[in-house]
């Protein structure tokens, strides 16, 4: 290409895990332009900052640009790593060797630590890799505490999907539980921006329940200031209020799309027909028992009690119904500090709009119309009872009947019929025995519904032997796991780590906890990274110039239920591809694995295991005349075009993806409003937590560890307890410390972005501590301070207040991942604040079911 | 240009858009997001504003240029620098109600203390060429691309869709209309100099 050659290049955005659809300008061979792909549903043309600013990292002049080696044997948090620069051959001939001889001894030893930044690419390269090794070990980078596996376990277990947004087309009211969806992080994130702002200049309304003035609250209809972690009192009371002092509920919904009729026993399980084993309903209309599918069925009971064969049973809704009495406004209000009379003004207008019994015609299809919903995410969940507070919040969508119906509650799509041509990709929810759904894709090996059967514990996480089957940041990271481990008799312990773009340092706990009881005890670690991290530095022997996401390839960024757009409009299948050849000596990371599994001899299993990944999670099936042969070796871009080619036929495979970007096809109303038309049903009633806790809870004493969690909150109807934060009680931690996602940040690795940086520095909040003036005030606190935030164990952060009238006055709040302290990331050096040096680990500070890490931490808070 | 504060979420976009399309140098924004806070907790509101030049239909910094580098196009309504005539003088940046104009000594890289990448390498050339150094510098609703029919940059990448470009004098273009039936507004309309930046308010 001649110097002055312009070219547009079609890709996906990585700057977020949002994979908007990009064009790259290039002038000669230098890109210097990104805007929007106008016609990709990705964004169509719009973009973050996070994403125009991409050339910023590409030609960041502090990126890896070839292999290191650690030329210090000393390793730990502060320690100068004295890189070497070593060629390919070498970093690869240390590599191989390594993995060789812990492989012939236990292949289980090899952890693996991926980002969440790059999902796809982490799950499917780097998961097809590790299960070719052999090893079930791996985590995710801020998994657990910065993602959400309490939202993930209700999305999943309720929608088949990652997460939910309101039907932004017909929504009409959404109360949003510490969430940002359209205003700026998270999954689609630019998409949803579009879609919130067209729907608010309609008039849909969002209500915010957030303890400060965040870009959701202060752009939305109402801001409802709460004390954290507190969003699932407020829920179950809402629930209560619409259930028992109300009674506004979608029968029609509860008795046809959830197990809301089932019978329960009075020893709290299924009443089950004999001879089938089905659940069983009653029939009010004919007075007798049936299986819950039986076709005769005229009605089914929602409310009452009645006797089959001897026993008494109650409809679970009629248990749900009693269940939540319990829970009065009253008392959220005392927990939540928010007025009674709000939450009982909002539960009203959430069950009066939800205008229950009311239709739509949508392309000849007539349908339930429900314009709300009930969304959650990151803030709300991320606390202790993370598990129940999103079930709670997810509750108000399947009362009112609104969960991926016109106008309510969408999971990114989970129902697809494949591209008109091909059929593929294809991926649709069915049915259990017991009627419950079972998502057709999903991004962990097991799938959110049935729970995992809990069984003797091979990885380190012990996560086999748990009902739900996600990182449990105890077991891996307490001080307590090598015992733990020893009396799982596991028989082996972590040698090798092989990390791909995450900095577990930082984005895990407190950095000192982490490392000291986990990340020290690996004798080799290497690194696939793009920046020198404090990860890197702290641990690796080995760092690999990755090509960043602008210099890689992979054939499916957007798919289904992780950040698919929802509601009516198109489907989109699109690639990444480099927009320049890797500069210096980076290299695309698969490109490198596959010489690895070569290297290794496992080329067999990682062919076999990445097919399976691109089937399991975006449903592509490969016919035979694309499978892969494992008597041949491919190159990474041979393997991209026979995925596409699977799934799009022969004329589709990479060189007309690399032209094009991407694909579309209209959606049709039976994948979008799914669940109408599938027989699926959902639970408001959890007898499935009864039996595996008992299963689980038996292991657990077998394996000498009956505490390993609170085995009581698997129960069968929602609750709500308190993070370990509101249990302190000392009058000096008097505050509670949260963080935030900023819409100028993602996770850790863009505050060495200059161009971010720079913005930072506009924004009066993201690089400081925001305090209630009045708070600050009484401690002597003035605007632009330097103050310690201190937790009960003595772990400290400093950083500039901020006195602002738009926070809950018992908060502070910290934007981002900030205060980086290597090296290797001048731009980010000592920016923001590092809120995670607060968070501890303990089965106190974790939900015993999701697993997710608490992040409100009590603090006391004072000058420098 | 009309700027809807009903759809506009602070997001910092059309910041970094302007940057992007104008090679702007480190410290230099044309085009800021300001945020503020107004009330008492807990009935208190955050706003955003983003502004950059009002292209004035009476521009002050037009009136005080001693060296005529500054004019207002008559056909596009766009207030233009001429870099070779401005002599960085600097009256015009004082002159300016709304400080959105910008000095440029020298084009500072993004990254500091480092040589110039080749994307800098990029950018300073496409600024020295169109802006030069010693100059005042400003926002020209992307003046090149609008000759090319296509919209300010800003406009373009906006993903909240909050801002419109049209003409102001067209009372049936999609601009005027927006101001007639949203009650648009101007920003320090006291001064005089009648911007063609309207606000919709959020409200």
């Amino acid at each position: 290409m001649s110097a002055s050659e312009e070219v547009w290049i079609p890709t996906s955005c990585g700057g977020d895990y949002v994979y908007d659809a990009i064009l790259v300008k290039k002038k000669g061979d230098v890109a210097v332009c990104i805007k929007g792909n106008e016609k990709s549903p990705m964004g169509y043309g719009r973009m973050c900052p996070k994403g125009q600013s991409g050339l910023m990292m590409l030609y960041d002049p502090s990126r890896v640009n070839y292999p290191l080696k650690r030329g210090n044997p000393m390793k730990g948090i502060g320690v100068d790593p004295k890189w070497q620069r070593i060629s390919w051959e070498e970093a690869l001939d240390i590599v191989t060797r390594k993995l060789k001889e812990v492989m012939e001894r236990d292949p289980r030893a090899i952890f693996f630590q991926t980002t969440t930044t790059h999902t796809h690419e982490a799950r499917v390269n780097f998961g097809s890799f590790r299960r070719a090794i052999g090893s079930p070990n791996w985590w995710v980078s801020g998994g657990a505490i910065h993602c959400g596996l309490g939202a993930h376990f209700a999305a999943g277990l309720y929608h088949s999907s990652w997460s939910l947004v309101p039907d932004f087309k017909y929504c009409n009211y959404a109360l949003y539980w510490g969430v940002s969806k359209g205003h700026g992080a998270g999954h689609t994130s630019v998409p949803n921006m579009i879609q919130v702002a067209d729907a608010k200049a309609r008039g849909m309304k969002i209500v915010v329940f957030d303890p400060f003035l965040s870009a959701q609250a202060s752009t939305g209809t109402e801001w409802i200031p709460i004390r954290a972690g507190t969003d699932g009192i407020v829920a179950l009371a809402m629930l209560n209020i619409l259930l028992n002092e109300l009674e506004i509920y979608d029968g029609e919904y509860l008795k046809k799309k959830t197990n809301a009729p089932y019978l329960i026993k009075p020893d709290g399980f299924y009443m089950r027909d004999r001879k089938t084993n089905k659940p069983l309903i009653w029939d009010p209309v004919e007075n007798k028992a049936k299986t819950f599918d039986d076709a005769s069925i005229k009605d089914f009971s929602l409310l009452g009690t009645y006797e089959v064969d001897g026993i008494k049973c109650t409809p679970a809704f009629q248990l749900l119904k009693e269940h939540v009495r319990k829970y009065t406004p009253e008392k959220a209000s005392e927990i939540s500090t928010i007025p009674t009379k709000t939450i009982r003004r909002i539960a009203k207008e959430f069950g009066e709009e939800a205008r229950i019994g009311s239709t739509i015609t949508i392309d000849g299809k007539v349908l339930p119309y429900r314009p709300v919903a009930s969304i959650f995410f990151r803030g709300s969940q991320g606390h202790r009872n993370s598990a129940w507070t999103c079930v709670s919040m997810e509750l108000l969508n399947q009362i009112v009947g609104c969960a991926d119906m016109p106008g309510g509650a969408l999971g990114f799509p989970p129902t697809c019929f494949g591209h008109p041509e091909t059929g593929q990709p294809y991926f649709v929810p069915t049915a259990a025995p017991d009627g419950l759904m079972i998502a057709g894709s999903w991004m962990y090996p097991h799938k959110p519904y049935p729970l995992n059967e809990p069984r003797r514990p091979e990885s380190l996480m012990l996560k086999e032997m748990f009902p739900v089957e996600y990182y449990n940041p105890y077991t891996l990271l307490s001080d307590e796991n090598e015992k733990l481990w020893e009396k799982a008799k596991l028989g082996y312990k972590p040698e090798i780590l092989i990390a791909f773009g995450s900095n577990s340092i930082m984005t895990m706990a407190n950095p000192k906890t982490i490392y000291e009881n986990f990340l020290s005890k690996f004798k080799f670690v290497v690194a696939f990274e793009v920046y020198l991290t404090e990860f890197c530095d702290a641990v690796a022997d080995i760092v690999l110039p990755d090509g960043s996401y602008l210099e890689r390839l992979f054939p499916a960024a957007v798919m289904g239920i992780f950040n698919h757009p929802a509601g009516l409009g198109e489907w989109v299948w699109q690639i990444r591809q480099p927009v320049v050849k890797p500069l210096y000596e980076r290299r695309d990371h698969m490109e490198v694995l596959l010489e690895l599994a070569d290297r290794l001899g496992i080329r067999d299993r990682f062919y076999k295991a990445l097919q399976n990944a691109f089937t399991s999670q975006f449903g592509v099936k490969f016919p035979k005349r694309y499978s892969l042969d494992p008597a041949k070796r491919y190159t990474w871009e041979e393997i991209c075009d026979r995925v596409l080619k699977s799934a799009f036929g022969p004329k589709r495979g990479l060189e007309w993806f690399k032209k094009n970007g991407f694909i579309t096809w209209p959606k049709k109303v039976e994948e979008v409003y799914w669940r109408h038309f599938l027989d699926v049903r959902v639970p408001i009633y959890f007898e499935f937590f009864l039996d595996r806790r008992e299963k689980a809870k038996k292991l657990a004493e077998e394996l000498g560890m009956p505490d390993i969690i609170d085995w009581s909150r698997y129960t069968a109807l929602p609750d709500w307890y308190p993070c370990q934060s509101h249990l302190e009680k000392s009058p000096e931690f008097d505050l509670y410390a949260i963080y935030y996602r900023h819409v100028l940040h993602t996770n850790s690795w863009t505050n060495q972005n200059t161009w971010l940086d720079e913005l930072s520095h506009f924004d009066p909040y993201v690089y400081n501590i925001q305090i209630n003036r009045d708070t600050a005030k009484k401690k002597g606190i003035n605007d632009g301070d330097m103050i310690y935030v201190e937790n009960v164990k003595g772990h400290k952060i400093k950083g500039r207040a901020k006195l602002v009238e738009g926070i809950h006055p018992e908060h502070i709040a910290i934007g981002g991942c900030g205060g980086h302290w290597t090296k290797g990331q001048p731009i980010a050096l000592g920016k923001g604040v590092f809120f995670n040096e607060l968070l501890e680990i303990g089965k106190e500070y974790m939900d015993p079911i999701s697993f997710n890490q608490d992040i409100c931490v009590k603090v006391k808070v004072y000058k420098a | 240009m009309v700027i809807d504060l009903k759809r506009c979420i602070g997001c910092y976009s059309c910041q970094t858009a302007c940057r992007q399309n104008n090679f702007t140098p480190r410290g230099v924004f044309w085009l800021k997001v300001l945020k503020s806070e107004y009330g008492k907790y807990p009935r208190v509101l955050r706003e955003s504003l983003p502004f950059s030049c009002m292209q004035c239909r009476d521009p002050p910094c037009e009136k005080v240029c001693p060296t005529k580098a500054t004019e207002r196009d008559e056909l596009t309504g766009i207030v233009i620098i001429h870099p070779d005539l401005c002599i960085g003088c600097k009256y015009c940046t004082v002159a300016c109600p709304y400080g959105a104009r910008t000095f440029v000594e020298k084009w500072k890289n993004y990254f500091p203390g480092q040589p110039l990448t080749p994307y800098e390498k990029y950018a300073r050339e496409q600024w020295i060429e169109k802006r030069g150094e010693g100059k005042n510098t400003k926002c020209d609703f992307c003046a090149e691309r609008v000759k090319n029919g296509l919209n300010p940059a800003c406009v373009d990448l906006c993903p909240t869709k909050a801002r419109y470009f049209g003409d102001l004098d067209d009372p049936e273009s999609e601009v005027s209309r927006l101001i007639k039936t949203r009650r648009g507004f101007q920003l320090l309309p006291e001064y005089g100099t009648d911007p063609s930046v309207y606000y919709l308010p959020r409200r």
